[in-house]
């Protein structure tokens, strides 16, 4: 069983850079992740938002590469957001201390509007 | 591979899976059909998803070590309201428990990010253990007891 490869779109709101990522996140995400977020960082945005699909499966090989694009937005003094998460990855994110680092918010008009705010 | 059990009872399922990442994801959907139908929440079988997703994980990762024959068995059982989980594989298992990942010092790059399946297993289900088999083979044994 092949995981099909995300599609990342990029969006540009103001100052804040959107990665639209479809697909499920697994150890499988980390080149697309890593190749979308080098690109948004071409424009140097200092506010990222990761907007994830509801239906989304994300496992630990996923929640792994995750933490390393939180480590690598920490280097570049970036503000990161994070949205479209189920009730349940909520949950596991809090759990494993992502929210230390990223605020989740409901929806994407709420996670621009909440970072648009932020200097 | 097989459970010990060679007759099963009516509330036993068992499914047996090539040692790939990606099969997990069969094991889960059958996982969440049996918990719905003897009456587990929406948010307690997503619990249930992400724990035995990451048993199967570890089982065909370390468990099994890529070893192009091996199997991994799960086996889910409903008795008196609890619903049980076992996970097997044709490795040695831990020897030692991996500590909880500490998200500060894998972001400061002091550490690997590694060791989210277990803590995931230990925080989302109400009992894990790691045993040996008589029939030599590693088993991840959960349990999730239904509320009210």
């Amino acid at each position: 069983m092949n995981q099909r490869p995300n599609e990342i779109k990029i969006e540009t709101h103001g100052d804040i850079v959107v990665l639209d990522i479809r697909g499920d996140v697994t150890a499988f995400s980390e080149p697309t992740l890593n190749t979308a977020y080098n690109s948004a960082k071409e424009s140097s945005p200092k506010k990222i938002i990761l907007k994830f699909e509801d239906a989304a499966y994300i496992n630990s090989g996923g929640i792994a590469v995750l933490i390393q694009v939180l480590a690598q937005t920490r280097r570049n003094n970036q503000k990161i957001g994070i949205t479209g998460l189920s009730e349940h990855f909520k949950k596991v994110f809090n759990m494993v201390g992502i929210t230390k680092f990223a605020a989740i918010y409901p929806t994407l008009q709420d996670a621009l509007s909440a970072m648009a705010a932020l200097s | 591979m097989r459970a010990d059990k060679t007759v099963l009872d009516d509330q036993t399922v068992e499914l047996n899976l090539p040692s790939k990442i990606g099969y997990e994801r069969i094991a889960i959907g059958g996982l969440a059909a049996f918990a719905k139908s003897v009456g587990f929440s929406s948010s307690r079988v997503e619990d249930l998803k992400t724990s035995v997703a990451e048993a199967c994980i570890n089982a065909m990762q370390h468990g099994n070590k890529g070893k192009p024959d091996a199997r991994v068995l799960v086996a889910i059982s409903f008795q008196e309201n609890t619903l049980r989980i076992s996970v097997f594989d044709e490795g040695e298992g831990l020897k030692v428990q991996p500590k909880d990942p500490d998200i500060e010092r894998i972001i400061e790059n002091l550490e690997p990010p590694v060791g989210f399946g277990v803590f995931l297993m230990k925080r989302l289900m109400d009992k894990v253990e790691f045993n040996r088999t008589s029939n030599h083979r590693h088993e991840v044994r959960m349990m999730m007891k239904l509320a009210g």
